[in-house]
């Protein structure tokens, strides 16, 4: 009787695990397989370095070059706002606030990323775009600036958190011998720990960055979506927002159907490439302080 | 004290006050907005008034939000408590549990509006299926299995190995020792996950734009019913400029829910524990 119930169970796992498996590798190779047609139709150059993108004139031109630089850019703005208060934050958190009050403003800051994007989009509609229009007397205050600050914000958790987990193991390890050789509290923060931590923390970076790339709804909201190269003050679109945008126009199975699938993995490739990065950089630095 | 430290204090005060400030500020801001607008007619009313949205509340919002994301909180998780098991303890081969694994990190590291992109073409357009409560199901679970079973994963691999060990050299059978031993000791965790899963699955946007949520809908009485979603709901409004004050108030209901769920899953899971 044991042994009868031992086989069902494994096998019920084996089915639910060979289950998502396909789930997961059907998703992928879909993607693949829907963008080839375009793929084999347009050439690479034309949709990596063209100029516009107007995929419905009667001579349309497809180059994701706007969106990529768009994405890339609101990214990398969100990133080098992030940077400076994540890492601050969480020496603050880790070595300047009490335990107990460093644990529940932790928790407050785990809290934002459950909060739905489409929430932090209309946050920096009815705030950060009202204050954009009102004080810096711009026409339109939806812009790549606005993108950046949101997308920041959004990603205080990714960063703070696990910085803060490093300071925290790197606090136990060297805090107690650096302080009872008489260095004082701030060199050792400022030298020890900065370069103890140094590694976690470029990753913890990638990895929000690759979070920034993926980000839809707020983005959206707050960046004007027009395919044009992008400026600081100006509008822009990001991939992301592209594909939410058109796929609900673009006809099955034409040309365009087919190039928004190519965004996605272009997408995706970005992804993966900033993971990859991310993973060979950790297991470099994990050796290091062994 | 040097220059270099000064800078250095003032630089992580700084931060650190900015960030605190910011984060409860979000959190006060929509409290702050939000209470004002909502009553208990609010939760309990249908969307009315011309354009519509402008008066009434957001019930088959709330209800459309809740019964798609548990539905696929419920398939997700099963399925992706199947997945950590078989990874953690039955994937003999280490080569296949490295290729399982990269390809459930390739899918969590996909972002959500193309999963949207393929649910919409696979199960609208390619299978013909009505815009409905399972097809924004279907969607939302192909996007939360990754998710959950990479958690779940960490969870189940953090728990004892000494006492698996111990009861699997008892002669208890391994299904057994699993069921319960290994998950009531990360129940906790598991539990976790899967409310991190249910939030991540009833916040998600762009995946039931095109796949299911529609602008008005009623309570959805069977699977093939299209139902409305706060956050699509929200969208709209805001988007369309149809109400702000609206807006404020299923911002609030959808934060609220969100923490409930969350609050809810992690009670459950603390509850074997007492």
């Amino acid at each position: 009787m044991k042994k009868y119930n031992e086989n069902i169970f494994r096998i019920v796992i084996t089915i639910g695990a060979i289950l998502s498996s396909i789930l997961v590798l059907l998703v992928f190779f879909y993607i693949l397989n829907e963008s080839l047609p375009f793929l084999k139709k347009v050439c690479w150059k034309e949709f990596l370095l063209g100029g516009t993108w107007s995929p419905l004139s009667s001579n349309p031109s497809f180059s994701f070059l706007p969106m990529i630089l768009g994405t890339l850019y609101v990214s990398f703005l969100a990133i080098a706002i992030v940077m400076p208060l994540g890492i601050g934050c969480a020496f603050f958190l880790s070595f300047l606030v009490k335990k107990s009050h460093s644990k529940v403003i932790l928790s407050f800051i785990d809290m934002l990323a459950g909060i739905p994007s489409v929430i932090f989009g209309f946050f920096g509609l009815v705030v950060l775009v009202k204050f954009m229009e009102q004080n810096l007397d711009m026409v339109t205050g939806e812009s790549v600036l606005v993108g950046g600050i949101l997308l920041s914000v959004m990603l205080f958790p990714y960063v703070i958190t696990g910085c803060a987990e490093t300071l925290e193991k790197g606090k136990e390890k060297y805090y107690i011998a650096s302080q009872s050789l008489g260095v004082s509290k701030w060199y050792t923060m400022r030298v020890i720990m900065l370069s103890y931590a140094a590694n976690s923390i470029f990753v913890n970076l990638l990895l929000a960055f690759s979070r920034a790339v993926g980000e839809t709804m707020a983005v959206m909201m707050v960046m004007g979506n027009s395919p044009i190269f992008p400026r600081l003050l100006g509008r822009a679109e990001t991939i992301p927002s592209l594909i939410a945008l058109e796929m609900g126009t673009a006809t099955y199975k034409s040309i365009h159907y087919s190039a928004l699938y190519t965004a996605g993995l272009i997408l995706i490739v970005i992804i993966l490439i900033i993971q990859f990065i991310a993973y060979k950089v950790n297991k470099m630095g994990s050796r290091r302080f062994k | 004290m040097k220059i270099k430290d000064i800078i250095f204090k003032s630089w992580i005060y700084i931060s650190g006050i900015i960030v605190v400030v910011v984060t409860f500020g979000v959190f006060l801001y929509f409290l702050y907005k939000g209470i004002k607008v909502v009553t208990l007619e609010f939760i309990l009313e249908a969307p009315g008034g011309m354009p519509l949205g402008t008066e009434g509340g957001v019930f088959p919002a709330i209800m459309g939000s809740l019964m798609s994301g548990l539905l696929s909180g419920l398939i997700g998780g099963l399925l992706g408590l199947c997945t950590s098991i078989y990874l953690v303890f039955y994937c003999n081969n280490k080569k296949n549990q490295k290729y399982m694994l990269h390809a459930l990190q390739l899918l969590a590291g996909i972002p959500s509006v193309i999963i949207g992109l393929f649910g919409y073409t696979v199960l609208i357009v390619g299978l013909g299926l009505n815009k409905s409560l399972i097809s924004v199901t279907l969607t939302l679970t192909v996007m939360i299995i990754p998710f959950i079973a990479l958690r779940m994963k960490k969870a189940l691999e953090e728990t004892s190995k000494d006492q698996f060990i111990c009861s699997l050299s008892l002669g208890i059978p391994k299904g057994y020792t699993i069921i319960h031993l290994v998950i009531p000791n990360a129940l906790k965790y598991i539990m976790t996950s899967l409310g991190l899963g249910i939030v991540f699955a009833m916040g998600a946007t762009a995946p039931i734009m095109f796949t299911g949520a529609v602008i008005i809908a009623g309570v959805p009485n069977k699977l093939t019913d299209p139902i409305m979603a706060l956050p699509y709901h929200l969208y709209v409004l805001v988007n369309e400029g149809i109400s702000i004050e609206m807006a404020y108030g299923t911002a609030f209901v959808l934060i609220v829910l969100v923490l409930l769920i969350n609050l809810i899953c992690h009670f459950i899971g603390n509850f074997e524990d007492v």
